[in-house]
């Protein structure tokens, strides 16, 4: 810990070392970087621009230590609210770390009222982005108080319920320099609204205004927006191809359009769509459109640099496909989920779609060990697959797969012909790999997942529900995953509070656990689990043998739990809850 | 009197041959009508057009031409309807009628009547000495030209608005305040019959309109006061009336703009008549003021509706009971071909009067009375709820009170809007207009930070008992001034405010202290 007997600090210079230290992307690098000195620490503090704080106590030693914040997320403390604000800006000097705030994240900040929103937008001036999603709280009031950020760009509401035309009009007229606009499940907005934003925020470039009343009108207004790239729409069922030919003549920047899962949209407007805008990059259309026109596909031809398609629940047939994949070359997403039809949509993606990065395949029932083959063979950059309830997935299939070696999510759901052999090829090849999903594959036992927690150090999510053969001694290789934060392990019956111990007292770092149906799990688990998983956010001890005593103790030591299903606890009693 | 009218009619019919100057001298014989004359020319000055010129003399005519042949059209019609009646021949009817009701008195009919006569002779002796100069040059002044024709039409006017007040100082339910009002409703219908072709017809003048009518104005200044003190003597009805009417002009033009939108409602704005296609009747202001314009000849009761009267007739007698007495009176007359009938406002200066360069006409007489109650009246109905909003028809204070208290769209600028559209619509016009969200719950933050409990500064203690790793030296710090802190900033960040697992006595369970290598910051993570 001594800095003056290291050699190294006295050749690098403290911007020498701010550069290396800018270096460090990885999050665990960085966290060993502070630990290295104090000096190392300080230059950590001086340069670091990002914040997330998981402990809310912790907040106002953090603030004083970084003061060169330019994003401060605080989505995972939600029992922050007014005191905890005036606090902070009374308390610690804010003009030091409210001054170059600009992104700030409040999501799911119930408790966050419009006075300590006001006093919070008073001091962080230059705030250019604010996410308030998920706060339920979150009404015209506070509305109100968020638009004193003149020169906010970003605002993202998804779920804030409360809000209505009046609190978005508080909005628009106070941000008009909004670029992107998110409204999403903000079901009290009308079409009123919308008409104002279009008429007032004329830099708008993206606009979220999913399962929300969308109908031709709104169209109308919001063509006219002549900055919009991207528009989304998710689940607009009044949306149908009239609403769509408004965007045809309109918006002439537009760049990605979601129109996945509006029930009224056909291919003939979504024709309509991209014959007036030749840049598309994203065309989202997915459990939109059932069947596609000669026109749609001759449409589509014409988007020389569209990017993603995804096309969900379709009819397509082997020949409309590879007519669209043999023609957009720059594809680095596909969506192909649940379409039928067709037989090789693996085979022409992976032929003509080189850079290829995310596709989705699932339930696509032909895909065979010999596309998965092709897709390792010529789709080297491949970082996300879904092949979630592809039977024909096989353990060779995995074999050719594991070729990807960017792999970074891998889903292979319902997957019951893949066992260890087929996870050691993945494990050992795709060591990128962040998320897994095994759910209901019945073959994979405590070999593989020996195998994956060797492989796959970065792994963050698994899903092993109803892989019934994963004993105690799988759940101990897990702990040598240390970066897993969210796991499920539904209905493991062989599982015992000693396995359970094993993996918590390693991955300190898990916020999500599921344990449903676990029903061998003990007490002495859940001790270890309130005792090591401070992290822990959600919890799902349903039909667990908890007895009491464990239930307190988890309640009252799991300070960041933020939601926890308790149904059918059969050792529970009343004066334990 | 008949003839000497078809003759003024004749020589009127086409000016332009009868221009010679009128003597001067002449129109100073009958000062008494020059006032009126004079604040006609007042009212519409800033008219310079020879059209809106020539029709701007020609109203106070055609009304003596209308109220000649309504005599006429009376008479023939008098089979039928027995109670309609002569003018003249009215006037003694309910005179012999109502003598004994009301403070009618009878010699000052008579004086009326003799006012009457001589003014009449005094119009003939004019009208003959144009037709005498027919015939001669059309070099004379153009002043002198209109101010004769002026000078008639202003006679006219004065003998027909004389004769309305004579026939109602007989009605008993008139008041001494609308003694120059016609309350007789078919006499205020008869007064203006249709006249066609001659409204619209630009006389012809020599010389621009501007000059023309500069010498009027000179005049009017010179004599406006005369002639009061000679009609006031005289007859102080007329001159109340003209008083009236002067005062309007002045008055009134600001309130004209104002009320111009709402009067728009009821104007028929799509209809787009060529002018001359339809006849413009004018009521006069008491006409329109009154509150009942049927009269019962037998009783005097007044009604708002020609058919009520109808109704109530049918009480006086059988005579009255005969469907020839209860239908639409002037039925025969629709089978002729029906000439429209648009209204024009007797208030100068206003859009729907006549005179104004966009005249707009309004369509039934229920029109004429909003449009001139909105427009040219005070506004005596206040609205009991609010106390703000005023209205001159009833009406509309009860459309207003059927929806007052449902403003509650409300805008940063304090306009409120009953509709949530109009609010927007409103916003989307101005810059920086922001709706207003009203004030139901106002929670400060120092509520909030007041609100300390117990129970969570016991928690206190728990919470700030961890330690700080590597920082330690900052960290010791940290909790010695959290300690000190008298507002209890710890409770803030109390990780038991968690509602649901607020387990108060758990928090003593024994924790482990971190371990600074590992966890002292295992609470950051990467963007």
């Amino acid at each position: 810990m001594s800095t003056q007997s290291t050699p190294i600090l006295s050749v690098l210079t403290e911007d020498l070392l701010i550069r290396v230290n800018e270096k460090l992307v990885q999050d665990s690098d960085r966290k060993i970087w502070r630990l290295i000195c104090k000096e190392f620490h300080r230059v950590d503090s001086i340069t670091r621009k990002t914040l997330r704080v998981l402990h809310v106590e912790f907040l106002l030693t953090l603030l004083k230590n970084y003061t060169n914040l330019h994003t401060l997320d605080l989505s995972v403390c939600p029992c922050i609210e007014d005191g905890t604000i005036t606090l902070l800006l009374h308390r610690v000097d804010h003009s030091m770390w409210a001054r170059n705030l600009k992104f700030l994240n409040l999501s799911r900040a119930n408790g966050l009222k419009f006075s300590g929103l006001e006093m919070l937008v008073g001091a962080c001036k230059g705030l250019e982005s604010v996410d308030v999603s998920y706060c339920c709280g979150f009404g015209d009031r506070e509305a109100a108080a968020i638009s004193g950020c003149g020169g906010l760009k970003e605002l993202r509401m998804d779920k804030c319920l409360g809000v209505s035309d009046v609190g978005l009009a508080k909005i628009v007229v106070g941000c008009g320099r909004l670029e992107r606009l998110s409204l999403k499940w903000c079901m009290e907005i009308s079409y009123l609204g919308v008409e104002l934003l279009c008429k007032k925020c004329l830099e708008l470039k993206f606009l979220d205004v999913s399962y929300l009343k969308v109908t031709s009108d709104w169209l109308r207004s919001i063509a006219a927006l002549s900055k919009l790239e991207d528009l989304a729409m998710v689940g607009c069922s009044l949306v149908n191809d009239v609403g769509l030919q408004f965007l045809e003549n309109g918006c002439p920047l537009l760049q990605k359009i979601d129109v996945s899962r509006c029930d009224c949209v056909s291919s003939s407007g979504l024709t309509a769509l991209i014959r007036g805008h030749n840049g598309l990059l994203q065309i989202d259309a997915g459990h939109a459109i059932s069947e596609f026109s000669g026109n749609f596909v001759e449409c589509m031809q014409e988007l020389k640099n569209l990017n993603a398609i995804i096309i969900d629940g379709a009819r397509v047939s082997d020949t409309i496909f590879q007519t669209i994949s043999s023609n957009c070359k720059s594809l680095i997403e596909i969506g192909l989920s649940k379409c039928t039809g067709g037989h090789q949509y693996g085979n022409y993606a992976a032929d003509s779609c080189r850079n290829l990065l995310r596709l989705k395949l699932e339930s696509c029932n032909m895909v065979t060990e010999k596309s998965l083959g092709h897709l390792g063979l010529h789709c080297a950059l491949l970082e996300e697959l879904d092949l979630t309830d592809c039977f024909g997935v096989n353990d060779r299939g995995l074999e050719r797969l594991s070729r990807c070696s960017k792999l970074l999510c891998l889903k292979l759901g319902l997957c019951t012909n893949i066992s260890d052999t087929g996870l050691f090829y993945i494990a050992s090849n795709c060591s990128q790999l962040h998320e897994l999903d095994l759910y209901r594959c019945t073959g994979i036992g405590d070999d593989g997942l020996a195998a994956l927690s060797s492989g796959c150090k970065k792994l963050r999510k698994l899903n092993l529900s109803y892989c019934f053969e994963v004993t105690d001694k799988g759940m101990k290789s897990l702990g040598y995953l240390e970066e897993l934060s969210d796991l499920e392990l539904r209905a493991l019956d062989k599982i015992t509070g000693a396995g359970l111990a094993a993996l918590v007292t390693r991955c300190k770092r898990l916020a999500y656990l599921d344990l449903k149906y676990c029903e061998r799990v003990d007490d002495t688990g859940f001790w270890a689990l309130a005792y090591y998983s401070r992290n822990l956010r959600q919890i799902n001890l349903s039909y667990c043998s908890i007895t009491d005593m464990a239930l307190c103790m988890l309640m009252g030591n799991l300070t960041r739990l933020q939601d926890a299903d308790l149904v059918q606890l059969t050792n529970v009693t009343v004066q334990g809850i | 009197m008949e003839p000497n009218d078809r003759l003024s009619l004749d020589a009127w019919a086409n000016p332009s041959s009868s221009c010679n100057g009128l003597p001067r001298k002449m129109s100073l014989e009958n000062p008494s009508f020059t006032n009126f004359n004079l604040q006609q020319q007042e009212q519409k000055w800033d008219d310079t057009s020879i059209l809106n010129y020539g029709i701007r003399i020609e109203p106070p005519f055609l009304e003596f031409n209308q109220a000649s042949e309504s005599e006429y059209l009376l008479s023939s019609t008098c089979n039928n309807q027995p109670k309609v009646l002569d003018q003249e021949d009215g006037l003694n009817n309910e005179a012999l009628q109502t003598s004994k009701s009301l403070d009618w008195d009878p010699r000052t009919m008579l004086n009326n009547l003799s006012f009457l006569e001589q003014k009449i002779h005094h119009l003939q002796d004019l009208v003959h000495l144009i037709v005498g100069r027919k015939g001669q040059a059309l070099g004379g002044h153009d002043q002198l030209v209109t101010q004769q024709q002026q000078l008639i039409t202003a006679d006219l006017t004065s003998i027909i608005v004389q004769l309305i007040s004579t026939a109602g100082s007989l009605l008993p339910s008139v008041k001494h305040k609308l003694s120059t009002g016609p309350p007789n409703g078919q006499l205020g219908e008869f007064l203006f019959p249709p006249l066609a072709g001659m409204n619209c017809v630009p006389q012809p003048q020599h010389g621009s309109g501007s000059k023309a009518v500069q010498p009027l104005q000179h005049g009017s200044g010179s004599k406006a006061v005369q002639p009061q003190c000679v009609t006031g003597s005289k007859v102080s009805d007329q001159c109340n009336q003209m008083d009236v009417t002067g005062s309007f002009g002045t008055e009134q033009n600001l309130s004209i703009e104002e009320h111009e939108m709402k009067e728009e409602e009821d104007a028929d704005e799509g209809e787009n008549l060529p002018p001359g296609s339809y006849d413009i009747l004018q009521l006069e202001k008491e006409e329109i003021l009154a509150p009942h314009t049927h009269f019962c000849t037998i009783c005097g009761k007044g009604f708002k509706r020609d058919a009520n009267l109808r109704m109530h007739m049918r009480g006086h007698g059988d005579e009255y009971k005969t469907p020839a007495a209860l239908a639409k009176p002037n039925k025969e007359s629709s089978l002729e071909p029906v000439i429209i009938k648009r209204y024009s406002c007797p208030f100068a200066g206003c859009k729907r009067n006549k005179d104004h360069k966009k005249f707009q006409p309004l369509k039934t007489i229920l029109c004429v009375k909003n449009h001139y109650k909105r427009t040219h009246c005070d506004k005596s109905y206040i609205c009991s709820r609010c106390n703000t909003k005023k209205f001159s028809v009833m009406a509309d204070l009860k459309t207003h009170e059927k929806h007052c208290g449902k403003d509650k769209w409300l805008c940063s600028c304090g306009t409120t809007f009953s509709r949530k559209d109009k609010l927007f619509g409103h916003i989307a016009l101005f810059q920086g207009h922001t709706p207003a969200i009203p004030l139901e719950e106002t929670k400060g933050p120092s509520l909030s930070c007041d609100k300390m409990d117990g129970n969570e500064a016991s928690n206190k203690s728990g919470n700030i008992n961890f330690s700080f790793g590597s920082n330690a030296g900052g960290g010791a710090q940290n909790i010695i001034e959290v300690k000190e802190d008298a507002d209890d900033p710890a409770s803030y960040f109390s990780p038991l405010s968690f509602d649901t697992c607020n387990f108060g006595g758990f928090h003593e369970f024994p924790r482990p202290t971190f371990d600074d290598s590992e966890s002292s910051f295992s609470f950051l993570e990467a963007p």
